[in-house]
């Protein structure tokens, strides 16, 4: 354990020089797009890990308490995004045509700047921000503080914030998708864009938790979890798998299909060209692989292709967050060193962090009245 | 009555009082076990050791059929057997086709899941299981939990079989014959033939009653029914009680003259544009022909169609020197009556704007062919 820190401090220096250097050699454009990207990235992965631990606090879970601590320690992320999300307020003037003097003049633009203006756009972010920082705190801190008190209260609380949670990354993730994502390119409009990176977001969490879960089960260091557990994470994959694919395509067989050119601009930046084979791998990685190595019950419960599946699921989420963000740098795939280093310095620091939050609480919430009956969890 | 078993049965209290029976009894040497359960206990094929339902691979290898066939028969209708165009899309637009798909993976898939389970897998058609014939069927229905001893290769120690079960924790043990077999006889044909007569003929002559005794009910009758007379429907008003009126004889509807003449030529020789060459005429004329002739003599009247060589058209070109020289009266009576595959266009476009479509025509033949005292 004390020699993968290293290890890392030393990928994040030298991704960061890296990123300093597409800042130098390669121009602002692309050094934005990949902060954006990775931004985009950071929030999937942290709200998805939150959202895991809410879900299981609104639904009354109690097979998931012995391995909530899992998502709450990956949701450390979210107070880091405090900085990235300061910084990538400075992209504003490059990448976003809508930033632009004489922006308005776009009739499609015009209809919106009552939302898409500097200052509320400041605004929201810093609305959204403070109030995922803020509901890490009582989700996550609370949690761990209850390791100590033990104070079954504690729980009650938990229980009763996080269907307020809901509420809250209801709206936030829906406004930030569409300020950071969608109005790259402001001419452009889907209603279904929050849910379409929602469904992304909790297939990472899941992927995330999974890895975590895994990787303590192995160690034993999570008494009482079984295959049973296992399964019922696979299962979450699975579905939620099911639940992109269907919210992916939909999204874009309604496009294609109305074909109107305020709209469809948008998939044929994404669809046609060197992006075609990137929006294959989407399609075919995303849904189909996740899909067809789970189907199983057997498949579910086995830790070896969970992990795999969780890496893999992981890496489509970039690949997707790449889908997404890169094609406002013009035609081509933009992809060569600087993508390599964003990629290495936002890695290795996104594990830097998780990795310091192991050392956050017990390995399982010890102070939970449930825990007994989560050990007990069994499939019948 | 016969006196082979179908096995010794054993009732437990609850699930997991069976699963914990079960390594016990065979342990006694015991191999081949059944269980009877109200609902599906997790973890019960694992105990005894059931071979792995192939359901899931038949389920999916159909479901997959399901997706390959629906892929196959769009893909051939809309590339091969019937392409048509639709909105502009490719012939092989999938992404139109992946709902088909889908639907019929889903549908195939649950079909299979259903009938596969009850016809293959658990032989539905079938008279009866020993099992129906045993006094503890009933509490297993409900809530107790059977373990069944049978016999492997024809031979089960009853007794023996008893006492594992006793000391396994059973609450009651029972001993499960086999009944006497009854194939069905030609009393049991002739009996279910004469049923299905009766029932058929029951329904059948049911229904014919119920359609003369209670006539169509119409719930919302307020659309239907309205005061005011529908085509060819019967009215006491005129002499002739026809609803509908023959007009005079002779009469003719505002802006509907007919063309008399019988060739184009002869109405080229009698008929003369009425409309006075204003840019409000030439405005409609421009509106009319766009809309309706456009899309097969191109805007500028070049003939060159906008629809797919599919088509096969081959419009006349406005601007050929015959069409340049032929009168008003003749463009006006192609409008009008139609020409070749090109069909008339009286009922679509009035008669004024019919004239106006003319004189467009007249300006686009002189766009195409200005001259230096035209640029005034």
């Amino acid at each position: 354990m004390n020699r993968a820190p290293a290890a890392l401090w030393a990928l994040l220096a030298v991704g960061g020089a890296g990123v300093v250097s597409t800042y130098v050699l390669d121009g602002a454009q692309r050094f934005w797009a990949n902060w954006l990207l990775w931004f985009v990235f950071m929030v999937c992965i942290a709200l998805g890990a939150l959202f895991i631990v809410a879900l299981q606090h609104v639904t009354g879970a109690t097979w998931s308490v012995p391995l909530r601590r899992a998502p709450e320690r990956v949701a450390a992320l979210t107070p880091w995004l405090v900085p990235v999300a300061l910084i990538a307020l400075f992209s504003l003037p490059v990448l976003f045509s809508w930033t632009q003097p004489g922006a308005a003049s776009d009739p499609a633009i015009a209809m919106k700047t009552s939302w898409l203006n500097v200052p509320f756009f400041i605004t929201r972010l810093v609305i959204c921000v403070a109030l995922w920082v803020v509901s890490y705190r009582i989700l996550v801190l609370g949690s761990v503080r209850q390791d100590a008190t033990r104070d079954p209260q504690a729980t009650v609380r938990l229980r009763r914030f996080a269907p307020i949670f809901m509420i809250i990354l209801a709206l936030t993730l829906t406004a930030f998708a569409f300020d950071w994502v969608s109005s790259l390119e402001a001419g452009w409009y889907s209603d279904i864009f929050g849910v379409y990176l929602f469904a992304g977001a909790v297939t990472s969490g899941l992927a995330v938790t999974s890895l975590m879960v895994i990787y303590l089960y192995r160690r034993g260091r999570l008494p009482g979890i079984t295959e049973d557990h296992l399964y019922n994470l696979g299962g979450l994959l699975f579905g939620f798998t099911i639940f992109w694919g269907y919210i992916a395509f939909s999204q874009y067989l309604l496009q294609w299909y109305a074909d109107l050119p305020i709209e469809v601009f948008w998939f044929r930046e994404r669809t046609t060209g060197t992006m075609e084979s990137v929006f294959i791998l989407l399609g075919v990685g995303r849904f189909f692989v996740p899909f067809l190595a789970l189907i199983t019950r057997r498949d579910k419960k086995n830790w070896k292709r969970l992990r795999w599946v969780s890496i893999w699921v992981i890496f489509m989420e970039a690949v997707d967050v790449f889908w997404l963000v890169s094609p406002i740098q013009g035609k081509g795939l933009h992809l060569g060193w600087p993508e390599a280093a964003f990629a290495v310095f936002f890695l290795s620091a996104g594990l830097l962090v998780v990795i310091r939050a192991m050392g956050m609480g017990e390995d399982t919430p010890v102070g939970d009245p449930f825990l007994p009956d989560g050990r007990n969890f069994h499939l019948r | 009555m016969s006196d082979s078993v179908f096995g010794v049965l054993g009732l437990f209290g609850s699930a997991d009082e069976l699963l914990a029976a079960i390594p016990k009894i065979k342990a006694k040497g015991f191999a081949k076990l059944e269980a009877y359960t109200p609902y599906p206990v997790h973890g019960i094929d694992e105990a005894l050791d059931l071979p792995k339902s192939k359901l899931g691979v038949l389920v999916f290898l159909i479901g997959s059929l399901a997706c390959i066939s629906a892929f196959t028969f769009e893909w051939w209708t809309s590339t091969r057997g019937y392409p048509l165009r639709t909105g502009g899309k490719p012939f092989n637009g999938w992404q139109g086709w992946v709902l088909v798909m889908v639907e019929a993976t889903i549908l195939l898939s649950t079909f299979t899941a259903g009938i596969g389970m009850l016809f293959a897998f658990n032989k539905l058609p079938f008279f009866g299981n020993p099992m129906l014939e045993s006094k503890a069927i009933t509490s297993i229905t409900r809530d107790r939990f059977a373990l069944v001893l049978v016999p492997v290769g024809g031979t089960l120690d009853v007794e023996g079989a008893a006492g594992a079960l006793r000391a396994a924790g059973a609450e009651s043990i029972e001993v499960v014959r086999v009944p006497e077999e009854t194939k069905p006889g030609l009393a049991w044909w002739a009996r279910t033939g004469v049923a299905i007569a009766a029932a058929c003929a029951v329904a059948g002559v049911g229904t014919a009653w119920v359609i003369r005794a209670f006539p169509t009910i119409k719930p919302m009758v307020n659309m239907q029914v309205q005061p005011k007379l529908n085509a060819q429907s019967a009215d006491a008003f005129f002499a002739n009680g026809r609803g509908m009126q023959l007009p005079p004889i002779g009469t003719v509807a505002r802006g509907y003259m007919p063309v008399v003449d019988t060739t184009p030529d002869a109405a080229g020789t009698n008929l003369f544009n009425p409309l006075p060459v204003t840019a409000q005429v030439l405005t409609r004329g421009r509106e009319m022909f766009n809309l309706h002739c456009a899309v097969c003599h191109d805007r500028l009247g070049t003939g060159k169609p906008w629809l797919d060589s599919t088509y096969h058209a081959m419009p006349v070109d406005l601007q050929s020197a015959p069409m340049r020289a032929a009168p008003d009266g003749f463009l006006y009576w192609v409008i009008s009556q139609g020409i070749r595959t090109m069909p008339g266009y009286a009922a679509d476009i009035s008669q004024d704007d019919r004239w106006a479509v003319v004189r467009y025509i007249r300006a686009l033949q002189r766009s195409q062919d200005a001259t230096k005292g035209d640029l005034k």
